[in-house]
C-alpha cells in the first residue's frame, strides 16, 4: 500500500485523470474570481454567440453561459462526491456484513441487493424524484444514495468472502476479537481497492445521474448546474435555433469530468492489483459478479 | 430447470417490491396526494378523473392492508389506472403504444453493440498491446464514461442539425400513415439512425472491454496451448477455443448492462424526440402526470424482469453444466 503515492504520479491515465479533475475543482472554487457575472443575473441580450463580454456566449433569457458553467461544476462536484461518498459508505458497510456475518444476515441483505439491482434504476428514481417535486441537489444526492449501493455491496461481499478465509482474519477470531473490529480494522483495510473503484465509479454514477435527473426536469430549476443549464437549453431549443453555445458547453463539461474519472478509476485498480496492469478491471469484475451469483 | 423456477419466483418478488414502493410513495405524501396531484397536474380535468386517480393509486375505502391488496390485484390484472395529461386514457394503452418503439430501438441497438463489441473484444485480446488493442480499449473508457443525454446531443447537433443528413424528431415521417409498406419501413428506419448510433456508441465500449478481459483470463489456459500445438489455424483458436467460452461471462454481465440500457435508451429518446416509453415519461414529468410516471417505473421493471430472464435461459443453453444442476 505504501508505494500507492508513487504509482499514481508514474501512471499516464492516473496523472492526467487527477489533472483533469483538479482542473475542474480548481475553476469551480475560483469561480467569483475568474467572472465579474452573477451566475442567475440577466447580463446580455439573449442568444449572444461567444464573444470576448462573454465568452461562451449568453442563454435564452441573457444569462453567462461561462459564469454558469464554472457556478455549475461547484453542484455538479458536490453532489457527484456527496452521493459517490454515501453510495460508497452504504455498500461497503453492507458488503462487509453479509460477507463477513454469513447465514441470515447474509440471505437478508443478498436477497435486497439483489432486488435493487433487477429494479431499473433511473425509472425508479424518476418516480422518487417525481414524488419529492423539484428536487434539489442534496435531496438528489440522499435518494442517489439510498438505491444505487446494491452493485458495490454485491462486489464487497464477494471479495469479503476470500479475505475472511485469511489467516489473520482467523487469528484475530481465536484472539477474541469482537466482529467489529475484525470487520472496520481487519477485513475493511484490505478491501480499500475495492472500495476506491467502488467510490469512483459511483462518482461517475451520481454525476452522470443527477445530470440526467436535471435534464429531464425534475430538478430544482432555480439551482446552477450543468443538468440544469441543459435543461434549460433544451427547453429553450437551443439547437434548432441555431444557440450550440448553451447546450454544447455543459455536454463537454460533463463528458471531460467524465473521463478524467474513468481515467482515475482505471489506474487505481492497476495500481492497487499490479497482476491487473493489462487492463483487466472488468475482467476481474465479472468474476466477482460470478463468485456472488446463483444465490438469491 | 429449478434454476429458472428459482430467479421466476425471484422476479416475481422484485415486481411485487417495486409495485410496493408505488403504492407507499402518495401515502408518505404530506396533506391529501391525489388533491396535490391532482391540482398540480394544472389541466383542465373532469371531476369524475379525480375518483379515477383515487383508484388508481388504491385509496379504497379500507384499512391500510386491504389497500394495499386492492393495488397489487388491480396492478396485476394489467389495470395501471388512467393518465392525467391523456386523461381518460388509460395508462396501459399510452404506455403500451410507446413500449413497442422503445423495445425496437433498445432491442436492435443492444443486438448491434453487444455482436460488434464482443467482436472488437475478441480481435483486441487476440492481438493485445497492439495499436487496434490500444485504439478499442482508450475509445471505450471514452466512449463510456461520457453520459448518454451528452452523446445524444452531441449526436443530434452535428448529424442532425449541422449537417443536415438525418431527420432530427418523431420515428416515422408523420405525413405517411403506419403500414407495412416499403416507403413507411424505409422512413423508421431513415429515422432510427440517430437514436440507434448514439445507443451503439454508448453501449459498445462496455460490451468490447467485458469480452477482451474475458478473453485475456482465458488465452492462458492450457486448452489453448493444446489447440495450437495440434496445428489449428489462428482463426479457428480465436473463435472456437477461445472466444466460445469467455463468451459465458460477457452475456451475464449483458443482463447487469440491461439497466444502462434502458436507462440511456429513456435519455436518447427525450433528445431525439422519439415516441418511445422515455419521450411519454418526459411529457408526464413535464405535465406532472402521476400515474404515468409510475406505471413506466412497472412497465420498465417488467421489461428489465423478462430481459433478465431471456439471459438466465441463454445462459442455461450456453453453460452445459446448468442444465444437468
Amino acid at each position: 500500500m505504501k508505494s500507492q503515492p508513487f504509482g499514481l504520479i508514474r501512471n499516464r491515465k492516473a496523472l492526467v485523470g487527477v489533472a483533469i479533475i483538479a482542473f475542474i475543482l480548481i475553476v469551480a472554487i475560483a469561480a467569483p474570481l475568474l467572472t465579474p457575472y452573477d451566475p442567475g443575473a440577466r447580463v446580455g441580450r439573449p442568444h449572444q454567440a461567444p464573444s470576448l463580454a462573454h465568452w461562451l456566449g449568453t442563454t435564452r433569457i441573457g444569462q453567462d453561459v461561462f459564469t454558469r458553467l464554472i457556478y455549475g461544476a461547484r453542484t455538479s462536484l458536490a453532489v457527484g462526491f456527496g452521493a459517490g461518498l454515501l453510495i460508497t459508505i452504504v455498500g461497503t458497510a453492507l458488503g462487509i456484513l453479509a460477507g463477513y456475518r454469513g447465514g441470515k444476515v447474509d440471505e437478508v441483505i443478498s436477497f435486497f441487493t439483489n432486488m435493487v439491482l433487477v429494479v431499473p434504476n433511473l425509472p425508479l428514481l424518476l418516480v422518487l424524484a417525481a414524488f419529492i417535486g423539484q428536487a434539489s441537489p442534496w435531496v438528489i444526492a440522499l435518494i442517489l444514495g439510498a438505491t444505487s449501493w446494491a452493485w458495490g455491496a454485491r462486489v464487497t461481499r464477494a471479495e469479503t468472502l476470500s479475505v475472511k478465509q485469511k489467516d489473520y482474519v482467523k487469528s484475530a477470531e481465536m484472539m477474541g476479537e469482537p466482529r467489529w473490529r475484525i470487520m472496520t480494522f481487519e477485513i475493511f483495510p484490505n478491501l480499500i481497492s475495492i472500495v476506491g473503484i467502488n467510490f469512483i465509479g459511483s462518482v461517475i454514477f451520481a454525476i452522470i445521474t443527477q445530470a440526467t435527473l436535471e435534464f429531464l426536469g425534475l430538478g430544482d430549476p432555480k439551482v446552477v448546474s450543468w443538468g440544469t443549464m441543459l435543461y434549460a437549453a433544451q427547453k429553450a431549443s437551443a439547437l434548432s435555433v441555431g444557440a450550440w453555445w448553451d447546450i454544447l458547453t455543459p455536454c463537454f463539461a460533463l463528458a471531460f469530468l467524465g473521463i478524467g474519472l474513468s481515467l482515475l478509476n482505471f489506474a487505481v485498480d492497476e495500481i492497487a492489483n499490479p497482476r491487473l496492469r493489462t487492463g483487466n478491471r472488468l475482467g476481474r469484475w465479472s468474476a466477482l459478479i460470478r463468485s456472488g451469483e446463483g444465490r438469491l | 430447470m429449478a434454476f429458472l423456477l428459482r430467479r421466476l419466483c425471484f422476479y416475481l418478488a422484485a415486481f411485487v417490491a417495486a409495485a410496493t414502493i408505488n403504492f407507499f410513495l402518495p401515502r408518505l405524501m404530506p396533506g391529501d396526494p391525489v388533491q396535490i396531484m391532482f391540482s398540480s397536474a394544472g389541466a383542465e380535468l373532469p371531476p369524475e378523473s379525480l375518483q379515477a386517480l383515487k383508484l388508481t393509486f388504491g385509496f379504497v375505502d379500507g384499512p391500510l392492508w386491504q389497500q394495499y391488496l386492492t393495488y397489487l390485484g388491480s396492478i396485476f390484472s394489467g389495470d395501471l389506472g388512467r393518465s392525467i395529461k391523456y386523461f381518460p386514457l388509460e395508462v396501459t394503452t399510452v404506455l403500451g403504444n410507446a413500449l413497442v418503439w422503445t423495445v425496437g430501438l433498445m432491442g436492435t441497438a443492444t443486438i448491434i453493440s453487444f455482436t460488434l463489441g464482443t467482436f472488437l473484444g475478441i480481435l483486441a485480446a487476440w492481438r493485445r498491446g497492439s495499436l487496434f488493442d490500444v485504439i478499442v480499449s482508450v475509445g471505450a473508457i471514452f466512449a463510456t464514461s461520457v453520459p448518454a443525454v451528452v452523446t445524444s446531443l452531441i449526436v443530434v447537433f452535428f448529424f442532425g442539425f449541422t449537417l443536415n443528413w438525418f431527420p432530427t424528431g418523431y420515428a416515422a415521417d408523420p405525413a405517411l400513415d403506419p403500414a407495412f409498406t416499403l416507403e413507411y419501413i424505409g422512413s423508421v428506419l431513415y429515422h432510427g439512425i440517430l437514436p440507434m448510433l448514439t445507443l451503439c456508441t454508448v453501449l459498445t465500449g462496455g460490451f468490447a472491454v467485458t469480452m477482451r478481459n474475458n478473453m485475456i483470463n482465458l488465452l492462458g489456459e492450457d486448452y489453448i496451448v493444446m489447440a495450437r500445438a495440434k496445428g489449428l489455424s489462428d482463426g479457428h483458436v480465436m473463435l472456437w477455443y477461445a472466444a466460445r467460452n469467455a463468451l459465458l461471462p460477457t452475456v451475464s454481465s449483458l443482463a447487469i448492462a440491461i439497466g444502462t440500457i434502458l436507462g440511456g435508451s429513456l435519455v436518447t429518446e427525450v433528445v431525439f424526440n422519439y415516441p418511445g416509453l422515455g419521450n411519454i415519461l418526459y411529457q408526464a414529468i413535464l405535465a406532472r402526470d402521476y400515474p404515468v410516471i409510475q406505471g413506466q417505473l412497472l412497465i420498465m421493471t417488467a421489461t428489465m424482469l423478462v430481459a433478465n430472464f431471456i439471459v438466465d435461459v441463454s445462459y442455461v443453453l450456453l453453460d452445459p453444466r446448468l442444465k444437468r444442476a
